[in-house]
Order: structure tokens, then C-alpha cells, then sequence
């Protein structure tokens, strides 16, 4: 059956990144952006012609398991290698496909120049292959494997321009955040194994109220919280979001691929996946709609104060993901992933528009210093206009339902939650079209500030700033539309992607009722209160944002600050762990620089016996720790 | 008082007597031949020849026992398993090494042989007379073998420290042996176990706490680990590779065979006190490795780090926590020794040890050398799917069923810290340039080497990708263990 | 008597033990651990044990002890060469350390918690077969694998000598 090459999905962009990774160097650009685009190219097509497949199938056989091989078969347990291919990784991996399929394309134009161009392509397409191997496992811990995998692609994309020292560091940054994260889901993995003996999806499911009966229901709370921490890793929530901002050191298609489009909404989908479990522990579920919220309000926030344009779209992810969550977090499953759909179309332009303007500006990135770009790069602007209105919840774009959806359904859980998530959207409104009136409109104003900054040539000759070419600008053109239009796919009443989905989470027929419109209407009028504030913001009253600042001198230091997380993580966290790993080092090591005095007066011919003198103290202090672990062994057994 | 003649079940002990032949004939045939590499190769047939005599004692249906003094249980013969991979994969990687290390080749092989023999005998002792015996077999061969690295002034500081320091953890061993002796009356393991009583006593626990000790210095369990990085770095690398993997093997078999004659329970006092030294081990190794130069010495703080985790199986091991080490071990044994094998090919000639710098920009000269390296470094960092993220699936799920959820926060913990420095390693390989004034490495070459690293890697992805035949193997040998 | 015998053997046994490690001038150290083990081998006589008391007089105060005694002498081990510097914390805290250790071995001991079974060879058995023949039949019957190992482990030692001996010429 066609239905059961679903590991071609995988095979494609795994062969795409050996033969680049191997033999990248030897066959030159041009075949190297052929086979790497064109591996993913086809990988989308294959799951365009399977996800056809799937669609054919009456919906309660709509779940199929492709086993690869046996993996682990001892007594009654038994892990397969094993793909799932239902409607929601399905789902997923057109997302991924389409949206990575894109940014390959892009990059092809973006890293024209670089030196390491076989190599990324080669993590590119190798990362492509990670992020399919999580959507499609049937199984927690090959959905690891991809959650590593992603994570080691990303660690090296971020720090692909490793010989800047910020670029490294924000590489390391980024992987040590996540491996707080992936800490929980080994826990978890771990614990779930050693409750049911499997970690099978469609094994453990049906056992998971078992779990509760025997266990308790907090043993399932705290694998789900374990969960949850994994989630905020990789998804960028609080606690751990603070790597996602600095991640924006990588190539800028790699921040519009990775960190806005897919990689980072592992953790909702992973969440999304994980349902059943979550079902059965609500304080859990509560959590997961909490952090949701709390990070969009205070992304957004940030959001609003940032300079930097790949910065201010960074906060907006973690805004936006803050969405998704809230939006599993409150049950629906459905909606998150709509919402995930979408943002992936919308950020992934906005990304890749940003990264028009850096081409066009030879690097620049605040936005104080651009302005009047409308007219130097029209395609650019226009798609990147649709981006922003998408994001801003414009009507009937694409953001505008999913992020409804969302809201109305976090209504029905707490008004709370609704009350956070409007007033989020009211400043995501303003802060998308703060990016499209300040680069965008006005005059130019790069002038001044980019002598200052001794940037005089790259900003000042006007005349320099071009378009970029088609294998850029397409890309853009193509996403812009599925953000003019992926919102119908969510349309309330007609709801294709719920109805798409429904097999995965049997999600009772929601209860539309006629307060539901009165709610689209309201976010309408928030959207549009946003763009217009933004509008007498940034370009009818500029004066104004500055008078604010004055008026909120403490606020906005502490907004613009990043409410100063960074620096509480170094003093609270990092610093003392660096401490004390210096300090056992210290301890246990010491004997560093004695061992080389010694093995350089060897080797000058001292005497043997002073060497074995200092060496006998040594050995003394060794023996003496032996001793102290005897004494405290016997005395505890003696004394307990 | 008669004599009378005891019936004497070599086979018991056959893998043993092979290998120690094989020493025997490696000495003689160090006097005649002139081509030492020849040693090396016979040194593995006999390792190949072991193992053919494991195969057969493991289908033999029976289970022969030397007097009570050793059996050939499948607990045993996986021990065995492991040891002979170790040993084999260790003279492999001495093919080329040893030549210009020492001109007492023949000693060297037959040293290696030896210690491995007396690790086989370790697992396959039953009697806690025999144990000390091996054990000490063991490690007068180990003492010698750290300091045959004759140019290198660390490698006779290391030998003597480790003879030194080794005779004093004997010593304890020892004294808790004769205290188990005056305690119960016998020394026989067999005896103690089918003995239906249940042991106490002031004098059984200090018996316990110097036993533990004696086996916590083979282990490298914190506090008794501070000779491993002299040891480990100053000793011949593919030395250090064997030991790092056989000693631990023996001295867990053993250990598990002794302490479950004081098992009461899963959650006795010793269990606390090992819990307590677990979370020791793999905190002190793991925090150790992070700031290390030398990469054998980061392997060596890495090697304490795996026995902690090792201990964290070993603490469940009424339930299953056997099997999960030995699975354990026989993938540690891939992928240290494949880390060492990496690390013999960038030493330079006789210099003993490889600094940090010296792998950075690997991938762009070595591409499949790094790769090595990197699947070596991922694999002990427990990602999925090698053979070390099966390795801690295992151990940590045994010690959570045991009820020790606790303790595998902390193990997973430390295995998140210590991914940090194994893939500081992979990214200086694949993401830095080389070390501006460092002399280009000419990675040594041989059969022997590129066979040693094929193998190790062919089994750290294997014991990953299809782990259901090893996690058999294991199995039965924890059915052998719980059954006496 | 015997309770005598056993108190003054122990004090001289102790004392000659803490005088080797107290004792600057390494030949006195040596002298002195030749008093212990031959202390120690008058116990094994009153324990009825003369093949170990005879063995113990051989092999340790003969041959050990005499080697020792050639090795200080050629290496030239006069007063005051075996302290080392600057390191008094280490045998302060060792011999405290060492004292708890005693005093828990000692309340182990003194517990009473011993097993004591009385093998077949009784007093009345070795007064008739002599006390090399019931050693030896129980070592080469019931012990025949631990003495075959001890013969691999000496041939280590034999092995690891010669190598050590055959410093490299350089």
C-alpha cells in the first residue's frame, strides 16, 4: 500500500543531508541547493499525495502504523520502530514540509555568499529530517529522538556563524535552556516506561486512567507537569524562554524555519499529542493555559519596547506560542493547532521579510534606523504588510480566526484567561504595525545614526538598497497568500481542521452560539483599535511614544529591560553553578598544575626523589578520603 | 581423616583457563617470535576462542560449578561476554599502540590476558575467597599494565599510585571478608544464599560497609575514586579503555553477588548508604568532567560519572536492576572504549594523552574520524537512539519501579549536565577552527585500530537500533542471578 | 596464662605496629614490623596453628623483611627522609579518623554476633594428624581452586617483576 512508504517522508530529507554533509564541498553550490531544495520539495509533494491518501480513509481508520522493525522485544515488553500517520501528523507534516519546502528555497538566494553553504544546507535538511522523525513518531521515545535531533540542529544553526563569539554563545545559551526542558521529558519518559512498560502511544493511552486508579492522580499531574517543562523548553514559555530572543543570532531563514514556524511548536504539539494524559490531570491542563497566557502578556510586552526588528519578532513568537498553549491548555486541542498552522504561514513570512530588509540594508537591523522602505522594496512591504495584519488579528486573515478561536474558547474556561489573551492581542496589534510604520513609512532616518556607528556606507547611500532577487521574493509571495487565506481553514461553523482532526482528540461538537459573533466582533474592534493606536504612534504623533516614556521613565526601563530575566537567571542560576563546578574542579583537581611541576622535573632529570615525595602526600590525601568514606559508611550502618 | 579426592568441573572455569593459556603461550611465543605483532593477534584469537567456550557453556543447559567456589550460571557467562568484548576490543586497539609503548610486548598481552581472566573469575565467583583472589589477580596485572608506558613519567606515577591506593582498598575488602567469615561462619556465597535466616548484626554491617568500600574503589564511586584520572590518564590508552569497562563489569557482578546475601529488603540501609554514594558518583564526575583539558582525563571524570549511574540500576536490584547494568555496561563498553579508540588514533606517538584543542576543526580533516567521535560522544551523553539512552532507560526505570524516583531525578539531572561537555567536544570538532600553532595530527593508522573502532561503533548504534537480543541476553542472566 | 600470654603479645604487637609508622629512621620502622610479625606468629602458635607461625617467620619476618631491610640500605633510608613536608593536617585527621574506625570495629566485634562454628578440625584431630596435613587436605580438596589461583596470581607478580626490573636503559 502507498500508505506504508511513510518512511520515504523521512528517507528524503535524511539523503538530502548525508550526500551534503559528505560530499557538499565537491559538487558546488549549485547542485547543492538543487538537492537540498529538492529533497524537501519532493518530501512535501509525497505528503501532499499521503495526506490525499489519509483523506480517502472513513474517519475512524484514519490512524496508521507503519512498522519499520522491532526495536526492543523482551517478555512483555516491546517497542517497534514504529511511524504514526493520522490526521494530526499528517497535519503537521504539511505544515513542515510546506513552510520548510519554502525557507530552503529562500535560502538559496539568502546564503548565496556564504562559505559553509554545503554545510547548512546539509543541518538544514538534516533538521527537516529530525522535525518529521517527532511529528511522525508513534512513540515517546522515538518522538525524543526528534526532540533531540531538532534541538542539536538548532544548537548548530543558531551558532552556524560560530566565529562570532555572540553567535556561539547564543547557540550554547539555547541548548542549555533545553536540556532543563528535555530533563523533564526524560523523567517523564523514564516514569512512564517503568509504570506501563511502554511508551507506545496507542499502548499507553488506554492506560493512562489505570495510572490514576493505581497510582493516584498526582503521579499522572507530575509526568504531565515533567511534560509541561519540556514543552516551555523547546516552545520558549516561562520559564525557560529566554534562549529564543538570542537564537536570532542564527541566519535569518533558520530564525523563520526554526524558531517561528516549527521547531519551536514541538512543545504545543507534543502537548496536543499528549492529550489523554493531559485529560485525565486537569490541574496540569490548568497550568499548561496559565503559563500560556502570562507568556503572551509579557512577550507582548516586550515586544512593544524592542529596537531590534528580528528581536520584536522573536517576543512575538513566544507571545503567539503563548497562545497555542493557552489554546491547548483550555482543551482545545484543535484550535492551538489551527493556530500553530497559521502562525507558521504568518511568522514565516514576517521572518523572511525581515531577512528582504537585512539583504537590503546589508545587515541592519533597527528599526530606528530604517523608514521609508515602501517604496525601495515594494514586494517586500507588501507581503510583509500581510504578515503583520495576519499577526495583528486583521479580519478575516488567517491570525484573525485562529486567535478568535482561541479566545472564545478560553472564555468558556475563565474570563480571566480571555481577559489576558484580548488585552494581548490589543498589544500585538500595536506592535506588528509598529514593525510595518517604522522601517516601512516615513523618511529615512538610518543616516545619522549609522555614521555614529561608523555604519555610515552600509545605510547612507539610499540608492544602494535594492529588492531582492525572485528566489527570495517568491517564497514571500507564496506565504503571503496562505496567510491572506489559511484563516478559511478555520472557519467557525465550517471548520475544516477541527472536523480534520477530530479522529485524533474526539473533541465533543463545540457549542457555537450567537455570543460567539458578538466575541469576533470585539476582537475586530481590538485589532483595528491597535493598528490605529500604532498608526497615531508611530506615524501621525511620533512624539507621543516618547512623552509615554517620560511619563513611565521605571516601567519602561523595566519593560525594555526583558524585566531584567536574563540577569536574575545569570545571578541566581548560572553564576553559582559555574561556581561550584569550578570549585570541584578545584577540589578534585587541584593537582593539575602539581602533576605537570612534577612530570617537568621528571622529565628534566630531578631526582626521582623528590618527585615521589610530593607524590607521597598525594597519595596520602587520596587514601585519607578512602578512609573518610569507610568511617562514614561503617558508622552509619552502626549507628542508623 | 580420610582424603578424599574431589570431583573437579573445569569446564566451569573453561573461558578462564583459555584465556590464562593463552597468556601462558603468548609468554612463551614472546621468546621465539621475531613479528610481535603476532602476540596481538594470537592474544585475540584466545579472546575469540573464550568467547566460543561462553557460547557453548551458555547452551549447554547446565550450570557448572568448580566446587561452589565458581559457576558457570548465564550471570556469569554475561559478565564474561562483556569482559572478553572489552579485552578484545583493548588488544585490538594495542596492535599498533603497543609497538612503540614498550619492547615487552609479550608481558604486555599476556598482563592484559591475565587481568582478564581474573575479571572472568570475579563474575564467576562464588565463594568470597575465590572473589578476593581474582580481585587481586585483577589488579596486580591492571598496577603493571598503568605503568608499562615507560617514556611517560605519569604512567609509573600512575602505577604506583593505583598499587598503592589499591592495597589499602584490599585491605578492607579483606578484613570484610574475615569479618563475614567470624560473622556467619562461611565465606561461601551459595551457602549463605540457600541458608534460610536472615543475617544481622553489628558485626554483618561493618562487614557490609568495608566490603563496599573494597568494591567501591574498583567501581571509582566518590569518595573512593580520587585515583581514576591519575590512573586512567596516565595508564596506555587502550589500558585505560580495557579497565575502564572490564573492572567495572567484575566488580559489579561481584558486588551484586555479595550484597544480595545482605538484602532483607530493597529499601535496607545499604541501599541508603549506595543511594547516597550514587548521588556522590555521578555529581562529583559529572561537575569534574565539565572543566577538563585533557580528554582522557574527562573521560576518566566521565567513567566515575557512569558508575554512579550504574549504581543508581545496582540499587534496584531485586527488581531487575541486574539486568539493566549488565546492558548497561556491555554498551559503556562500546562507546568509552570507542571514545579511547578515537583518542589513541590523535595521540601522537608516545605523548599518552590528548588535549581538548587538539580535536577541534576535526571534521574538516578527519570527516569520518569526528563522526566517530561525535557518535561515541552522543551516545554517552544518553541521547536517543544509541546504546547509552537505552543504557539509562533501563538502569533508571528499574530504580524507579524499585521505588527510587528521587534518585533518577538526580541521575537525569546529571546526565543533562554531562551532554554540556560530551558535546563540547562534538561542537569543537565540527564548529571551531583548529587551534592556531597546534601542529596538524596525523591520526595513526592500523588494522587493528580501524577494526576496534568499527566494531565499537557497529555496537553502540546496534545495542541502540536493535537492542532486543542483548536485552535478552541480559535478562537471562538476572533469571540465573535471582534463582542462586 | 593464656589470657596473659595474649594481653603482653598484644601490647608488644601494637606497640611495635605504632612504633614502625611513628619511627623516623626507616631500618628501626623495618626492625620494628619484624617484632610485630613475629608477635604475631607466637599467637598463631598459642592458637594452635604452627604451620602459619612457622610460615609467618619464614616468609614474612625472613624473606620480607630482610628485603626491606636490603632496599633501605641501598637506597640509603637515614633518620628524617620519610616525613613529608607540610602536610600535617593528613596524619592528624588520618589517626582520628582511624580511631572511630577501631572503636566501631570494636563494638562490631564486641557485639557478639559470631557465628564461631568449630570445623572438623578439632584440637583432639590435630594432635593426631598433625597441623600441615589438615591444612593441606582441606586446601587441596575444598580450597583446590583459590590455591590454583593464587598460582595465576603469583605468576602476575613474577611477570610484573621482571618487567619493572627491565627499566629501560635511557
Amino acid at each position: 500500500m502507498l500508505i506504508d512508504s511513510v518512511w520515504i517522508l523521512l528517507a528524503l530529507p535524511l539523503a538530502g543531508a548525508t550526500i551534503n554533509a559528505l560530499a557538499g564541498a565537491r559538487l558546488g553550490r549549485r547542485a547543492t541547493g538543487w538537492i537540498a531544495c529538492g529533497a524537501v520539495g519532493l518530501t512535501f509533494v509525497f505528503a501532499v499525495v499521503l495526506f490525499a491518501v489519509l483523506a480517502q480513509r472513513p474517519a475512524e481508520e484514519r490512524a496508521v502504523e507503519v512498522t519499520l522493525w522491532r526495536w526492543i522485544s523482551v517478555e512483555q515488553l516491546r517497542v517497534d520502530v514504529r511511524l504514526l500517520w493520522d490526521p494530526l501528523s499528517a497535519w503537521m507534516a504539511l505544515v513542515v514540509t510546506s513552510v520548510g519546502f519554502l525557507i530552503h528555497v529562500y535560502s538559496a538566494g539568502y546564503m548565496a555568499d556564504d562559505a559553509r553553504y554545503a554545510r547548512y544546507f546539509a543541518f538544514l535538511n538534516g533538521f527537516v529530517f529530525m522535525m518529521l522523525l517527532l511529528v511522525l513518531s508513534s512513540d515517546y521515545i522515538l518522538l525524543f529522538v526528534g526532540w533531540e535531533g531538532v534541538g542539536l540542529a538548532s544548537y548548530l544553526l543558531i551558532g552556524f556563524w560560530f566565529d562570532r563569539k555572540i553567535a556561539a554563545d547564543a547557540g550554547k545559551k539555547a541548548f542549555l535552556l533545553n536540556r532543563i526542558g528535555d530533563f523533564g521529558l526524560l523523567i517523564a519518559i523514564f516514569w512512564l516506561f517503568s509504570l506501563v512498560r511502554t511508551t507506545h502511544f496507542q499502548t499507553l493511552f488506554p492506560q493512562a486512567s489505570a495510572i490514576v486508579s493505581q497510582r493516584g492522580a498526582e503521579t499522572l499531574n507530575i509526568i504531565c507537569l515533567l511534560m509541561l517543562l519540556a514543552a516551555t523548553g523547546k516552545s520558549a514559555q516561562i520559564p525557560l524562554y529566554v534562549w529564543l530572543p538570542d537564537a536570532m543570532e542564527g541566519p535569518t531563514p533558520v530564525s523563520a524555519l526554526i524558531h517561528a514556524a516549527t521547531m519551536v511548536t514541538a512543545g504545543v504539539y507534543m502537548i496536543a499529542r499528549s492529550w489523554p494524559l493531559f485529560a485525565l490531570s486537569p490541574n496540569a491542563l490548568t497550568w499548561v493555559a496559565v503559563i500560556g497566557a502570562a507568556t503572551a502578556f509579557l512577550a507582548a510586552t516586550i515586544a512593544l519596547t524592542q529596537t531590534d526588528l528580528k528581536r520584536i519578532l522573536a517576543y512575538s513568537t513566544i507571545s503567539q506560542l503563548g497562545y497555542m498553549f493557552l489554546g491547548v491548555g483550555v482543551g482545545a486541542y484543535a484550535s492551538g493547532i489551527f493556530h500553530l498552522t497559521t502562525h507558521a504561514f504568518f511568522k514565516a513570512l514576517l521572518f523572511l521579510g525581515a531577512g528582504s530588509v537585512m539583504h537590503a540594508l546589508h545587515g541592519e537591523l533597527d528599526i530606528r534606523r530604517m523608514g521609508g522602505l515602501r517604496e525601495k522594496i515594494p514586494t517586500t512591504y507588501r507581503t510583509f504588510l500581510i504578515g503583520a495584519a495576519a499577526l495583528a488579528g486583521f479580519p478575516l486573515l488567517s491570525g484573525f480566526f485562529s486567535k478568535d478561536e482561541i479566545l472564545w474558547l478560553a472564555w468558556q474556561r475563565s474570563p480571566l484567561l480571555w481577559l489576558v489573551g484580548i488585552t494581548t492581542a490589543l498589544l500585538t496589534a500595536i506592535y506588528s504595525f509598529r514593525v510595518v510604520f517604522v522601517p516601512f513609512w516615513g523618511d529615512h532616518r538610518g543616516g545619522d545614526a549609522g555614521k555614529k556607528r561608523g555604519k555610515a556606507k552600509q545605510t547612507e547611500a539610499h540608492g544602494d538598497v535594492h529588492e531582492s532577487p525572485r528566489v527570495m521574493t517568491t517564497p514571500l509571495i507564496i506565504l503571503a497568500v496562505l496567510a491572506l487565506f489559511g484563516g478559511l481553514l478555520g472557519l467557525p461553523r465550517l471548520s475544516l481542521i477541527e472536523g480534520w482532526l477530530e479522529p485524533v482528540f474526539h473533541t465533543a461538537e463545540k457549542t457555537h452560539q450567537a455570543l460567539e459573533f458578538v466575541f469576533i466582533g470585539l476582537s475586530a474592534v481590538v485589532a483595528l483599535t491597535g493598528i490605529y493606536v500604532a498608526y497615531r504612534a508611530y506615524v501621525a504623533d511620533t512624539e507621543w511614544p516618547a512623552r509615554l516614556r517620560a511619563q513611565f521613565g521605571w516601567l519602561h526601563q523595566l519593560v525594555s529591560n526583558k524585566y531584567y530575566v536574563d540577569e536574575i537567571y545569570t545571578a541566581v542560576i548560572a553564576n553559582p553553578l559555574r561556581d561550584l563546578a569550578n570549585w570541584f574542579s578545584r577540589v578534585t583537581d587541584g593537582r593539575i598544575i602539581e602533576g605537570l611541576v612534577n612530570g617537568l622535573a621528571a622529565a628534566i632529570g630531578v631526582s626521582g626523589e623528590q618527585v615521589r615525595r610530593a607524590q607521597t602526600g598525594l597519595v596520602g590525601n587520596y587514601a585519607l578520603s578512602l578512609l573518610v568514606g569507610a568511617v562514614a559508611l561503617v558508622g552509619y550502618f552502626l549507628l542508623r | 581423616m580420610t582424603l578424599t579426592i574431589p570431583s573437579v568441573n573445569m569446564t566451569a572455569l573453561l573461558p578462564q583457563i583459555i584465556i590464562a593459556g593463552t597468556a601462558l603461550v603468548v609468554l612463551m611465543a614472546d621468546l621465539v617470535l621475531r613479528e610481535k605483532r603476532a602476540l596481538g593477534i594470537l592474544s585475540f584469537l584466545g579472546v575469540a576462542g573464550a568467547l566460543g567456550a561462553v557460547a557453548w557453556l551458555w547452551w549447554l543447559g547446565s550450570v557448572p560449578s568448580f566446587q561452589n567456589m565458581a559457576v558457570a550460571d548465564h550471570y556469569a557467562l554475561v559478565v564474561n561476554i562483556i569482559i572478553l568484548i572489552a579485552a578484545g576490543l583493548g588488544i585490538l586497539l594495542s596492535l599498533g599502540y603497543a609497538t612503540h609503548v614498550t619492547p615487552h610486548q609479550g608481558t604486555y598481552y599476556a598482563l592484559l590476558l591475565l587481568a582478564a581472566a581474573g575479571m572472568m573469575t570475579m563474575g564467576a565467583a562464588t565463594d568470597l575467597v575465590t572473589i578476593f583472589l581474582a580481585l587481586e589477580i585483577l589488579s596486580l596485572s591492571l598496577y603493571i599494565l598503568a605503568g608499562f608506558n615507560q617514556a611517560d613519567a605519569r604512567s609509573g606515577e600512575a602505577a604506583l599510585k593505583y598499587f598503592l591506593l589499591g592495597a589499602f582498598a584490599s585491605a578492607f575488602f579483606l578484613y570484610g571478608a574475615t569479618l563475614v567469615y567470624a560473622a556467619l561462619g562461611t565465606t561461601n556465597l551459595l551457602a549463605l544464599l540457600t541458608r534460610s535466616f536472615r543475617p544481622d548484626g553489628p558485626l554483618l554491617w561493618v562487614a557490609a560497609g568495608l566490603l563496599i568500600v573494597g568494591f567501591g574503589f574498583k567501581i571509582a564511586l566518590v569518595p573512593f575514586q580520587q585515583w581514576t584520572p591519575d590512573v586512567y590518564q596516565g595508564a596506555p590508552t587502550p589500558v585505560t579503555a580495557f579497565m575502564s569497562v572490564g573492572t567495572k563489569a567484575a566488580a559489579f557482578a561481584a558486588f551484586a553477588r555479595v550484597m544480595i546475601i545482605f538484602l532483607p529488603g530493597s529499601h535496607s540501609s545499604w541501599t541508603y548508604a549506595l543511594a547516597a554514594l550514587a548521588v556522590l558518583t555521578m555529581t562529583v564526575g559529572n561537575l569534574a568532567a565539565l572543566r577538563q583539558a585533557s580528554l582522557k582525563r574527562m573521560l576518566a571524570y566521565s567513567s566515575i560519572a557512569h558508575a554512579g549511574y550504574l549504581l543508581v540500576g545496582f540499587i534496584a536490584v531485586m527488581d531487575g536492576g541486574m539486568q539493566a547494568v549488565f546492558f548497561y555496561l556491555l554498551a559503556y563498553g562500546f562507546m568509552n572504549i570507542g571514545a579511547f579508540a578515537v583518542l589513541v588514533a590523535l595521540e601522537r606517538a608516545g605523548d599518552g594523552d590528548v588535549d581538548a584543542t587538539r580535536a577541534r576543526g576535526l571534521a574538516a580533516r578527519q570527516p569520518f574520524l569526528a563522526a566517530l567521535m561525535a557518535l561515541f560522544m552522543l551516545s554517552l551523553a544518553g541521547i536517543p537512539p544509541l546504546a547509552g539512552f537505552f543504557g539509562k532507560l533501563y538502569v533508571f526505570s528499574a530504580a524507579v519501579q524499585a521505588g527510587w524516583a528521587w534518585l533518577v531525578v538526580v541521575g537525569v539531572l546529571n546526565s543533562v549536565i554531562s551532554a554540556y561537555y560530551y558535546l563540547g567536544v562534538t561542537v569543537g570538532m565540527y564548529m571551531q577552527e583548529e587551534a592556531a600553532g597546534e601542529p596538524v595530527v596525523v591520526p595513526a593508522r592500523g588494522v587493528g585500530l580501524s577494526l576496534a573502532l568499527t566494531l565499537a561503533a557497529l555496537g553502540t548504534v546496534l545495542l541502540g537500533l536493535w537492542s532486543a537480543p542483548w536485552l535478552q541476553l541480559a535478562a537471562r542472566s538476572a533469571v540465573a542471578f535471582m534463582g542462586g | 596464662m593464656e589470657t596473659l600470654l595474649f594481653v603482653v603479645l598484644g601490647a608488644v604487637a601494637v606497640a611495635a605496629a605504632g612504633a614502625v609508622v611513628l619511627s623516623k629512621n626507616a631500618v628501626h620502622s623495618a626492625l620494628f614490623l619484624l617484632l610485630n610479625f613475629i608477635s604475631l606468629a607466637v599467637f598463631y602458635v598459642v592458637l594452635n596453628a604452627q604451620f602459619l607461625a612457622v610460615a609467618q617467620v619464614i616468609v614474612y619476618a625472613g624473606a620480607i623483611v630482610v628485603l626491606f631491610l636490603f632496599v633501605i640500605m641501598l637506597i640509603g633510608g637515614e633518620a628524617g627522609r620519610l616525613t613529608a613536608p607540610g602536610q600535617s593536617i593528613v596524619p592528624i585527621s588520618a589517626a582520628i579518623l582511624s580511631l572511630i574506625f577501631l572503636v566501631a570495629l570494636a563494638y562490631g566485634i564486641a557485639s557478639g554476633a559470631l557465628a564461631g562454628v568449630q570445623g572438623p578440625a578439632s584440637e583432639d584431630v590435630l594432635a593426631q594428624v598433625g597441623n600441615v596435613q589438615a591444612l593441606g587436605q582441606v586446601l587441596y580438596t575444598d580450597y583446590l581452586l583459590p590455591v590454583q589461583l593464587v598460582a595465576v596470581l603469583l605468576l602476575v607478580a613474577m611477570v610484573g617483576a621482571v618487567v619493572l626490573a627491565k627499566r629501560p636503559k635511557t
